[in-house]
């Protein structure tokens, strides 16, 4: 077969899902072609049906779903309608699959080295030398160090960054023709994913290998694609080299996902054209009852705070710990003697990637844990009592979580969910509870009509709004928002933020801001706090960090994000 | 009832069970005639003036001196089997209902109680109810109602303590989950008080799992209710259950006169099959992992 000819060449792909609702058309008659050694990224948000095209393409798709038309040619041969056995047996050789998750993908209760030598014998036969040497190779391939080790370990001693190289290792073992990758970085800190995307790049050029890039982010994306298609509602709406539809884009969908982004807008500014504020103003707050701040106190300040979290000891292993004869397990300093100081009004951006402590120093602001050591005052009293059972003191701090789907309690109503705080702490009354309700739904965007629902009857980025107005409901003066955007696709994510930013200006809130991502931190917070290892290593003027960082950790972490090309003036 | 509310999702994939329907429909009819008994029963069981001795262990179909038909027989007194079995119905349901509540009342607390407070007191009552679901629940229940002696209330406790626990360890196990949540910690850091986390927050997220419990253990105690006054413990015989039914024909059993224990018997197997049959469904439906 000559060079020119695709490898694969997909057209008018259709897969259906046959559910209780109807048929739902996943995807909706998609075509692209691949050629030897080409990588190409499929973009899209949530339910735009790029997972499914993938599945499709090597035939993981299970009932109720189905490919119900067009058809998947690799190197000529048809894939669409071939017997399972046969599909088989091109899965793992000829065409292979790496995972967002790679804990999810690893068997637990086997070694690297026995689900390589597994990997192995599905389509060759080895000896178990053989099988090692082999294994000890793939590792080392994409740069695990120590492979000789690690061979022998289990996927969790490993890191998730490591975890998902061997997932990669596993997918690389017979050099397949063709590597489908869906999400594999979404799960990883940014330095890690720079790394696993360089390494990608590198493989599959030696190796000739193509590769097909499943993200909902386009940076990832731009940095590793030559060309990229961008999917909604099951179709292809544009696609191209990734230059020309990143700087060029034709659609119309293709430019709101790409506005959407804060790295290409002013700091500050309204994302989309300010899509997603609403009209209505926030209910007016009621006078503040609440005790005159401490004279000369700073507004908010933790002070040399550390969380120390200790492994609970059984009862046999607690005695022997007693005894002498079992060394208790190292407690985990998840943060480390921090203090830090929040001015009124200001919004302090706290970054770091997962394990820095920076959601733990989040929750100790907002009063949900007590501090192991040190104080956290708002005003110069303390945030939480302290004793064996510490309370929280005041209202007047409060916080917005990550995960809508988990902060919101779903067996009662959000007109409940929202009013039950103000109404515990005498901020509304029983006949007043309604109307302030409504009043606040409309404020975060919301029909006001909605009170009386479920959570699960809400989309994603209509419960943070829920979660958002709960928070704001209780009239605080200090938000802590841990990852608000983090769970949300881009276009809500910019929606939301733009809903934080009026917000704050309406109600003079006073912010800190928990974010891995650090494009949606510039855009919003006026000084940053880089947290690294439980401690903050840096901390200045947004500005400032980003573009003249002093710590050697947050030059690392700047450079690893990935850049979208400049758009075309 | 609106379409998309919970409980008529909960209906609507319930019905697609066959068996669990069937279920349903025979537990609902046993508690319909065990409470119409009075009414529906031909003879008042435990009115001795209504016993004529002469009637004595008939076999079904007799037509007795009341002039009316025996359909289940009669048993050693000149009792009406079926309404024996009717009042006896009754009883059972009762004791097991009620043992039930009582347990899912004193258990859930215990439970729910454990979780939230954390530390040296969950340690302390998680183990006191380890080490009483280490006991045998029919020992524990044996113990109990022969140092309290016979009577409903005095049985009523003795199943009461053999099944509370089993309710304590599924909400510990539900609360410990639901209190390391984010919209119990968004509850705690607004601050609400302890009282409205646990109530309106924890304890509603905790049924679906308690619910099942509750079913099946339901039927546990009609069954361990069954057991107790078969052997003699359980209900004194001027209130016969199911179970003091079974023990008062057991001796006529091997003379031929098999109706005066099998009747109660198959009522009961019926019941807590039936019971247990709707449970089970109840569990696949609430159990997420199932879900289509």
């Amino acid at each position: 077969m000559s060079a020119g000819a695709p490898l694969l060449e997909v057209s008018d792909l259709t897969t259906q899902f046959f559910t209780r609702a109807g048929v739902v058309k996943a995807v909706d008659g998609v075509s692209f072609s691949l050629r030897r050694g080409e990588v190409m990224g499929l973009v899209g948000e949530s339910g735009s049906g790029k997972s499914v095209t993938g599945f499709s393409i090597i035939g993981l798709i299970d009932p109720p779903g189905r490919v119900a038309g067009g058809s998947v040619k690799l190197e000529g041969h048809e894939l669409v309608g071939l017997p399972p056995d046969q599909l088989r047996t091109l899965r793992g050789r000829v065409v292979s699959m790496v995972f967002q998750d790679p804990l999810m993908t690893l068997n637990p209760v086997l070694t690297i080295g026995e689900q390589i030598r597994l990997a192995l014998e599905a389509h060759q036969k080895v000896s178990a030398a053989e099988a090692r040497s082999r294994a000890i190779a793939g590792l080392a391939q994409v740069r695990i160090p120590r492979p000789e080790a690690t061979v022998d370990f289990y996927p969790h001693q490993l890191s998730g960054g490591m975890r998902q190289r061997v997932a990669i290792a596993i997918a690389l073992l017979h050099r397949p023709k063709l590597i489908i990758c869906d999400e594999p970085t979404t799960a990883l800190d940014v330095s890690i994913q720079a790394e696993i995307l360089a390494e990608m790049k590198e493989l599959v050029a030696e190796l000739g290998t193509a590769l097909i890039w499943i993200s909902h982010d386009l940076a990832t994306v731009a940095s590793i694609a030559q060309h990229v298609a961008v999917m909604r509602l099951g179709k292809i709406v544009e696609a191209g080299p990734t230059l020309d539809v990143l700087t060029r884009p034709q659609h119309a969908y293709t430019r709101a996902l790409l506005d959407a982004l804060p790295s290409r807008a002013k700091p500050g500014e309204f994302l989309l054209r300010g899509g997603g504020v609403p009209d209505a103003a926030p209910p007016a707050r009621r006078p503040v009852t609440a005790a005159a701040p401490v004279p000369g106190a700073p507004y908010f300040v933790a002070d040399r705070v550390s969380k120390r979290f200790e492994a609970r000891p059984g009862a046999l292993c607690g005695l022997g710990q007693k005894l002498g004869l079992v060394q208790p397990p190292p407690a985990v300093m998840a943060v480390d003697e921090v203090s830090l100081v929040v001015r009124r009004g200001e919004a302090l951006g706290l970054v770091g990637e997962s394990g820095s402590g920076k959601s733990t120093l989040g929750r100790m602001a907002a009063g949900i844990y007590a501090p192991s050591s040190g104080t956290v005052r708002f005003e110069g009293r303390p945030v939480m009592s302290a004793g064996a059972e510490p309370k929280k003191l005041t209202i007047r701090v409060q916080t917005i979580f990550q995960d809508p789907f988990a902060s919101l309690n779903p067996r009662m109503r959000v007109s409940d969910s929202i009013a039950e705080g103000p109404l515990a702490h005498g901020l509304v009354d029983k006949a007043g509870s309604a109307a302030y309700v409504r009043d606040w739904l409309a404020a975060v965007g919301l029909d006001p009509a909605f009170a009386e629902r479920y959570p699960h009857q809400f989309s994603g980025g209509q419960r943070q709004r829920v979660a958002i107005a709960r928070a704001l409901a209780m009239q605080p003066d200090l938000v802590v928002c841990d990852e608000p955007v983090a769970s949300l696709d881009v276009s809500i994510q910019a929606q939301i933020i733009n809903l934080l930013m009026r917000l704050r200006a309406e109600l003079g809130l006073t912010l800190i801001f928990i974010s891995h991502d650090l494009s949606v931190v510039r855009h919003l917070c006026d000084r940053v706090a880089v947290m690294y290892r439980g401690r903050i290593v840096e901390e200045g003027p947004a500005g400032q960090v980003y573009d003249n960082p002093q710590h050697d950790y947050t030059k690392r972490l700047l450079a690893a994000v990935p850049v979208l090309p400049e758009a075309a003036a | 009832m609106r379409k998309d509310s919970p409980l008529a999702r909960f209906w609507s994939e319930f019905r697609e069970s066959r068996v669990a329907v069937a279920a349903l429909v025979v537990v609902v009819l046993m508690i319909g005639v065990a409470l119409l008994a009075p009414l529906i029963a031909p003879q008042n069981p435990y009115d001795l003036a209504n016993l004529v001795l002469s009637d004595a262990r008939r076999p079904p179909g007799y037509v007795g001196s009341g002039g009316y038909t025996h359909w289940l027989g009669t048993d050693a007194q000149g009792r009406d089997l079926l309404s024996a079995i009717l009042y006896g119905l009754r009883i059972s349901l009762q004791m097991g209902l009620v043992a039930g509540a009582i347990a899912f009342a004193i258990g859930v607390t215990l439970g729910i109680a454990a979780a939230y407070l954390g530390g040296r007191r969950e340690a302390f009552i998680m183990r006191v109810i380890d080490l009483q679901l280490a006991f045998p629940a029919i020992l524990l229940a044996l113990v109990i109602s022969a140092l309290l002696g016979q009577g409903k209330a005095q049985l009523i406790a003795a199943l009461v303590a053999a099944q509370y626990a089993y309710f304590a360890r599924t909400a510990h196990g539900a609360a410990s989950a639901e209190r390391g949540k984010d919209y119990v910690e968004a509850a705690l850091s607004t601050p609400l008080p302890a009282r409205q986390v646990i109530w309106r927050h924890i304890l509603p997220n905790c049924l679906p799992p308690l619910i099942v419990v509750a079913t099946v253990q339901v039927a546990n105690a009609i069954a361990l209710e069954a057991t107790l006054s078969f052997l003699g413990v359980g209900l004194p015989v001027t209130e016969p259950s199911l179970g003091s039914l079974i023990a008062n024909g057991f001796q006529y059993m091997l003379s031929g006169r098999y109706w005066i224990s099998i009747y109660p018997g198959l009522a009961l197997i019926l019941l807590i099959v039936a019971i247990n049959l709707v449970g089970d469904q109840i569990r696949d439906q609430v159990n997420p992992r199932l879900k289509r």
